[in-house]
């Protein structure tokens, strides 16, 4: 790997303020499950690389608060994996965060670093999309709130200024009922990046949301609020249509070498229904 | 730029050890080239085939995706730890006893990946213990001496 | 479960206990006084022309020793290669294919060589790249390589660079007799061995001569390799062979070693390259192919004839593959009786890999077209697949493949017992299917292995023997071999391998040979230790050698029988020493023979699977996975079980998930394991069964045969079949991923 300075900040003002001083030149170390990979090939050549994992106001832990969960911004994708409360309320990005790479990624691969990283195939993104995820980050300015859905932007871009960090991603847990699902395509069983991926949560009061990756430079949200997704009764082919009509703007990309375009469509739409389909069943199963 | 170095102090195997590493080296290169170490192997690079897993706090990790410095403070436990003098760990002595070492080179990964998975599930199923070795490659095997190691050793019981 | 040490049972691997406590040395874990890192200079292109190339920068970065082109090499370049000698040390004027080095930078750290490496400035100009068979052939194709390589050889105008032209009887006489013709064409991809160790080199000047380290399989191949290069005499040429970590073929040949040897002795240091996983897959691979195959059969089911063509897609430099081409065409015709056969087999070039030597030696890409083509067949006469394979299949004695070696094995034996265990005559459960096919290898045609046994003072033994040990276990069964002979505990058998100064000359370590033909040496070292406790025991004792019998670790004279190690002792007397051995097999060449000589034993396997598709997104289930060899006797069924279930996994890997995706120049998009998928614990089987059938009916030690290719010849077709069954689809192109399994669903009405 091409050299690098290292710091090691003790508190988020000391990261701001390297982050502040170095700019574009300055990378955020967290799991390094991404980065040390895109160190390797050269493809960023940062001047410093800023570890986040002794910043003493930065934890690993998933806390209940009035409103939800709030996951800490150095949460592993094994200790989302094993969180029962998780499992439980937000059993979609359950599923996700198992499936990130295998055991040993999953140790040190961060939630936080998932959705900062961008990328299209992000496996957690989608799922907190639908559970209308909220990440926390600090700046020099201080700590402000955004929407996920706010947050990407495409391919390796979101929307936190260049000195800011995530300190943590808060899950809301609405009053009624719902369940989830996640499902994502791959070339084998075992880990693998995904051709498609997607999460659903239906809720009690009919209203469905879904979301998907690696079609198109973001994960995007769709939902239905007309009940009809949610309704065990419908027919197949009716949810189809509608899911068709909500996948529009699913844009695969022409190049990928992981799945053809048409692969990735034809999967997503069977992917979309297989999904909506365990979600209900999960619904009713809790009831 | 000059490689920037820094002093790191760690656990391996039980024993202290304080060394000097280049700060865009990986605890991969640390353990191999650093500390002697080097039954810990080199393969993809990039997470994927485990050759290079180790226990950091107890936790198995690619060390190939984690930089030397990062694994201040920690302590560490590679294939060279599992062995006590003479006397193999449980663990060892099963892959011996069912064939589960070829070429061997995967093996090292394998060892540490299956101590991590009897860490959080001594008596695994067989599921669990594909799921748990999932991230260790192998390309001589059919897999199934391996499974048959982990699962004899977890019938052995005492710890390793 | 290991077992006690004797042959047949299955002691612990020797050599187990490096391998599982990590102390094993592979190359890349040795570390030589003042050694220099090696990194190598590549273009990232499929082809191009080398303009110029600029060191300077690359020089001026501190600790970086040596920067080597092309221009610091000897004039002419020296080239080598185990069939032509067409491989430049270092690319010269072009590079031919995604990965060739064009320089390569000795430097004190590996920082330094990488980011020299970086600084190398290479002016090119990038070149139109032929890398399938169609363009490689079309009139106007850009030649591969100069026909200046092939010198009087009418097709080096082109980029075939062999035709084989195989078979016996008449098609055109005997066509009359096929009431069903059967055709179809088929393709199989460009995969990579991915060996978990990469290859590794090491060379260092050594005196007068110089030591190398490699990951080798052929050590005294290498040997004779550096030799010729560097104008030294063998004996001044020292090859270290630790055990690799993997081979399956991609580590049989020299590919760096030639140009490290150069920087060592250039730089007066030692000179260390290990490759990264990438550079691998640049470095080696197997052939790709496109086999058309008719088949006509009569309405029972027997074949009349069988016509193949098939081009395989070899690549910039020849390397050992057109002589998979030829071993592996040759036999395409199948373990079957068939009264007409005609083969043609090209191998073709291509701005490609060079493809070489890979677990199966190319016979998988025959096997997959011509066993999927039976399969077919079978489905169009309306006969049972397994009823058709018996119907054919040559029975043991048979002259199946003539001017060979007659069948050796009763592989109808096997195929009723892969049909047995599989439940072939039950009932397929529902929404499943089930597929079958054999394979067939020739094992080697030609060999020379010699070994040493020395028997110790107290009984103990040390064997010499210069097969590459990469998994296979063959230190464990040489030792077996040595215990049961000599009567020695097997955990007091030591054996030496990988020293070309210490180990006697071996030919080679592929084509599953070293069981037999190296087993035999060993066996034949012991007969000679037993033969000189014979005339120790004849003076003992008094007697004439000829009333004494010196069999597996016992002496007897009449009635009377002692412990061979009671005889050594007291005949080593007080001076003590030793009784040393020397054993050799050999397999002599036959020059009229197309390949050079008869097959030493065949392996046979037969794969059946059991699976299932999920219709919407094409993936495959495979529920039961049986694999059966016939091996004659195994030496250590632990051991040979590993093989077998590590062969088929490996088949599995190219049938459902393994290939090369080039873009559109010809550059490789997948390197590396992220994007490149081999199977995983998560990908097996649900079940997976192998076994064995011994009728000891093989030319090794007790009875043995050559294994550990056989289980993966024909796990494609044995798959493709069952998805056919399942699905009514027939698929002809491999791997069947989930999304070529969709589209074929997708394209054709359901079943």
């Amino acid at each position: 790997m091409r050299a690098f300075a290292y710091e090691r900040p003790e508190s988020i003002a000391d990261a701001v303020g390297l982050l502040a001083e170095h700019g574009p030149e300055a990378r955020l170390l967290a799991g390094g499950t991404d980065l040390i990979i895109r160190l390797r090939e050269g493809t960023i050549r940062p001047r410093v690389v800023v570890d986040v994992k002794r910043i003493a106001e930065l934890d690993g832990g998933i806390r209940e608060t009035e409103a939800g969960l709030t996951i800490g911004a150095r949460a592993t994708m094994t200790a989302i994996g094993a969180d029962d409360r998780i499992r439980r309320d937000f059993t979609a990005l359950s599923e996700a965060a198992a499936v990130v790479g295998a055991v040993q990624i999953r140790n040190r691969a961060t939630l936080a670093g998932n959705i900062c990283n961008a990328s299209p195939a992000a496996d957690t993104v989608p799922a907190l999309l639908t559970f209308d995820a909220v990440v926390v980050a600090a700046g020099p300015g201080g700590t402000r709130r955004i929407a996920l859905d706010e947050l990407l932007v495409r391919s390796g871009v979101t929307t936190l200024a260049r000195d800011e960090l995530v300190t943590a991603i808060e899950l809301p847990q609405p009053d009624l009922a719902r369940a989830s699902a996640h499902l994502r395509r791959t070339r084998r069983r075992g880990h693998d990046l995904a051709a498609v991926t997607i999460a659903c949560v239906v809720r009690a009061d009919g209203r469905t949301r879904i979301a998907y990756g690696s079609l198109g430079p973001r994960p995007l949200l769709v939902g239905d609020d007309s009940g009809l997704l949610a309704d065990a009764a419908a027919a197949d082919a009716v949810k189809a249509a509608l899911l068709a009509q909500l996948f529009t703007d699913a844009s695969p990309s022409p190049r990928s070498m992981r799945a053809s375009p048409d692969y990735r469509l034809a999967m997503l739409h069977v992917l979309g229904m297989r999904a909506v389909r365990t979600a209900i069943e999960r619904l009713a199963g809790a009831r | 730029m000059t490689a920037q170095a820094r002093r790191i102090e760690l656990t391996v195997n039980g024993r202290s050890r304080s060394v000097e590493v280049a700060v865009h080296h990986t605890l991969l290169e640390a353990l191999r080239d650093d500390l002697g170490l080097t039954g810990t192997k080199e393969c993809c690079l990039v997470g994927e085939c485990g050759a290079c897993t180790v226990l950091v706090d107890g936790a198995s990790v690619d060390s190939c995706l984690m930089l030397a410095v990062e694994a201040d403070g920690a302590s560490l436990t590679t294939v060279e730890g599992l062995a006590d003098g003479e006397r193999l760990g449980r663990l060892q002595q099963a892959f011996l006893d069912t064939g589960a070492a070829q070429c061997g080179f995967c093996i090292p990964g394998q060892l540490i990946s299956a101590e991590a998975l009897f860490a959080s599930t001594p008596h695994p199923t067989r599921a669990e213990i594909e799921e748990g070795l999932a991230g260790n490659l192998c390309r001589c095997a059919g897999y199934e001496q391996i499974f048959e190691a982990v699962e004899l050793a977890a019938r052995d019981g005492t710890p390793a | 479960m290991s077992t006690g040490g004797l042959v047949g049972g299955s002691p612990p691997r020797v050599g187990g206990i490096g391998r599982v406590t990590g102390s094993q040395a592979y190359v890349a874990d040795i570390r030589l006084e003042d050694q220099l890192h090696v990194k190598l200079v590549a273009l990232d292109v499929a082809r191009a022309r080398i303009v110029s190339i600029d060191s300077s920068a690359a020089l001026a970065v501190p600790g970086v020793r040596l920067v080597l082109t092309a221009a610091d090499l000897p004039d002419p370049m020296p080239r080598f290669g185990p069939q032509w000698q067409d491989r430049p040390v270092l690319a010269i004027g072009e590079t031919h294919y995604h990965g060739e080095p064009v320089a390569a930078i000795a430097a004190d750290t590996l920082d330094a060589a990488e980011e020299a490496a970086r600084l190398v400035h290479v002016e090119f100009e990038e070149l139109p790249a032929v890398f399938t068979v169609a363009r490689a052939l079309a009139p106007d194709a850009p030649l591969v390589q100069d026909p200046s390589l092939r010198p009087g050889d009418p097709l080096a105008t082109t980029n075939v660079l062999r035709e084989h032209h195989y078979g016996w009887g008449d098609i055109d006489s005997v066509a009359a007799d096929a009431e069903v013709v059967v055709e179809g064409t088929y393709a199989f991809p460009m995969v990579t061995q991915f060996a978990i160790e990469p290859h590794a080199f090491i060379a260092a000047p050594d005196g007068d001569g110089i030591a190398i380290w490699s990951s080798i399989q052929h050590p005294s191949w290498l040997q004779r390799v550096i030799a010729g290069l560097l104008g030294l005499p063998l004996a001044k040429v020292r090859v270290f062979a630790p055990d690799p970590g993997g081979g399956f073929g991609g580590k049989q040949h020299a590919k760096y070693e030639p140009l490290v040897a150069f920087m060592a002795l250039r730089a007066g240091r030692p000179c260390r390259l290990v490759l990264t996983l990438e550079e691998t897959f640049q470095a080696v691979r197997r052939g790709a192919c496109e086999v058309h195959v008719r088949t006509g059969f009569r309405r029972d089911g027997k074949l009349a004839f069988r016509d193949i063509e098939a081009s395989y897609l070899i690549g910039a430099y020849a390397d050992i593959a057109d002589r998979t081409v030829g071993k592996g065409s040759y036999t395409a015709g199948g373990p079957y009786n068939t009264p007409a056969v005609r083969i043609l087999a090209r191998s073709v070039l291509s701005h490609t890999v060079p493809s070489t030597a890979f677990r199966g030696f190319g016979n998988p890409q025959q096997i997959w077209a011509v066993e999927s083509n039976m399969d077919e067949a079978a489905r169009v006469l309306g006969i049972d697949p397994v009823q058709l394979r018996l119907r054919n299949v040559a029975a043991r004695g048979d002259d199946f493949l003539p001017g060979d070696t007659l069948a050796d094995g009763q592989w109808a034996e096997t195929i009723q017992k892969t049909a047995e265990m599989i439940d072939w005559a039950g009932s397929v459960p529902a929404g499943r299917g089930r597929g079958i096919a054999v394979g067939l290898k020739s094992g080697p045609t030609t060999g020379l292995s010699y070994s040493t046994v020395r028997l110790l003072a107290d009984g103990s033994v040390v064997v010499s023997a210069g097969t590459s040990d990469m998994g296979q276990g063959a230190r464990t069964i040489f030792a077996q071999i040595a215990a049961q002979e000599l009567g020695a505990p097997v955990d007091w058998v030591t054996v030496v391998m990988g020293d070309t100064a210490v180990v006697p000359y071996d030919q080679q370590t592929s084509a599953s040979r070293s069981s037999v033909l190296m087993g035999n040496a060993v066996l034949n070292a012991c007969r000679d230790v037993q033969a000189k406790i014979r005339v120790m025991a004849a003076r003992l004792e008094g007697v004439d050698g000829a009333e004494i019998v010196v069999d597996k670790g016992e002496v007897r004279i009449g009635e009377r029988i002692w412990p061979l190690r009671d005889v050594l002792v007291r005949g080593l007397g007080r001076l003590g020493g030793e009784v040393i051995g020397i054993g050799e097999m050999r397999k002599e060449a036959d020059p009229d023979h197309p390949l050079g000589g008869t097959a030493a034993f065949y392996e046979f396997n037969c794969t059946a699977v059991e699976l299932s598709v999920d219709r919407d997104t094409g993936d495959i289930t495979i529920h039961r996975h049986v694999t059966v060899s016939d091996v004659g006797r195994a030496l250590n069924p632990m051991q040979v079980r590993g093989q077998d279930e590590g062969a088929a996994v490996m088949g599995l890997g190219h049938t459902l998930m393994e290939h090369y995706i080039l873009d559109e120049t010809g550059r490789i998009r997948n390197l590396g394991a992220i994007d490149y998928r081999i199977p995983t614990s998560m990908d097996l089987p649900v079940e997976i069964e192998s076994a064995i059938v011994e009728n000891g009916d093989g030319p090794g030690p007790y009875g043995a045969k050559g294994m550990s290719e056989g289980a993966l010849l024909c796990v494609a077709p044995a798959v493709a079949a069952a998805v056919r069954d399942a699905t009514g689809v027939s698929i002809r192109d491999l791997p069947l991923t989930p999304e070529r399994v969709w589209r074929a669903l997708q394209e054709t009405p359901s079943k």
